[in-house]
């Protein structure tokens, strides 16, 4: 109970910890992210590393901020809205008269340059996109049936 | 009618698979066979195995990667370009989770309330 209710009040030096992390995470998981194709890294990769702002989100200031600061149904708006731009991205190749998902508009800049792997680069972005909204929305479901677990235990006692 | 259409459909898939396994037979150049190795030896001496070139597939896309996409990572380059089909697989997979995930958590939920307004 006394551990309840210190999570409740949110404990000051977890709240700070959080505020001090969540922007160098957000700003790390974007840029593997964005420099995916020219360094190791990726779409997959940086978007779970940014949906895990949402969890020092929750462990800063607990579900009902959490809840309130992020959409579940935007999320999953923009998640579909990554799949299709992953998709025509890669119809791109059709449409130029090669296979699907191949490679085409690389032919700017050189080797190692940010834009220089055409489709590539903007499919990286596409995934990670869509990752990160994905596992936030995974994220906010168990946030939301651990609230209800402890609601549950409060009506208990 | 529903038998004819499915009838209809294996034969068409089975005309493709044998059209896929000729096409692969015959116009795919083989990369490598592995005529040339003998197991055994290697077995007894694996430093004597040739690692100056890559085998198979990954010889190709080793050497004409750069050409082929500019991206200076290989892998990128597998994921997004040689094996999209496959990305755009995981990424479904992601969505089928989710909703997976809705249909049970939301359920436990309902018979949560439900629960209360029994007591």
């Amino acid at each position: 109970m006394k551990l309840k209710e210190g999570i409740k009040e949110k404990n000051t030096v977890v709240k700070c910890g959080a505020d001090l992390i969540l922007p160098f995470a957000i700003v790390f998981g974007l840029c593997v992210i964005i420099f995916g194709t020219v360094s190791p890294g990726g779409g997959f990769q940086g978007g779970v590393l940014v949906a895990s702002a949402c969890i020092l989100l929750w462990l800063g200031y607990g579900y009902g901020v959490t809840s309130k600061a992020l959409s579940m149904e935007l999320l999953e708006t923009n998640e579909a809205l990554g799949a299709i731009a992953y998709v025509l991205l890669a119809a791109c190749g059709l449409f130029m008269g090669v296979r699907f998902c191949q490679n085409v508009f690389f032919d700017n800049g050189n080797v190692g340059d940010l834009i220089s792997a055409g489709t590539i680069t903007f499919m990286s972005f596409a995934v990670g996109y869509k990752v990160l909204t994905g596992i936030g929305v995974l994220l906010l479901l168990m946030f939301g049936m651990l609230a209800g677990e402890d609601d549950e235990e409060e009506e208990a006692e | 009618m529903k038998k004819v259409i499915a009838l209809v459909s294996l034969a068409a898939l089975l005309v493709a698979g044998c059209f896929a396994m000729n096409y692969s037979y015959n116009e795919v150049p083989i990369t490598y066979d592995g005529s040339d190795t003998s197991v055994t030896d290697l077995y007894k001496d694996p430093k004597s195995y040739d690692l100056s070139e890559p085998d198979g597939v990954a010889d190709i896309i080793v050497k004409t990667n750069l050409e082929q996409t500019m991206a200076a990572n290989n892998v990128a380059a597998v994921v997004f370009d040689y094996r999209g089909f496959d990305t755009i697989g995981e990424s479904f997979i992601l969505l089928a989770s989710i909703a997976g995930s809705y249909a049970i958590l939301r359920s436990g939920k309902k018979r949560k309330e439900e629960h209360a307004d029994e007591a």
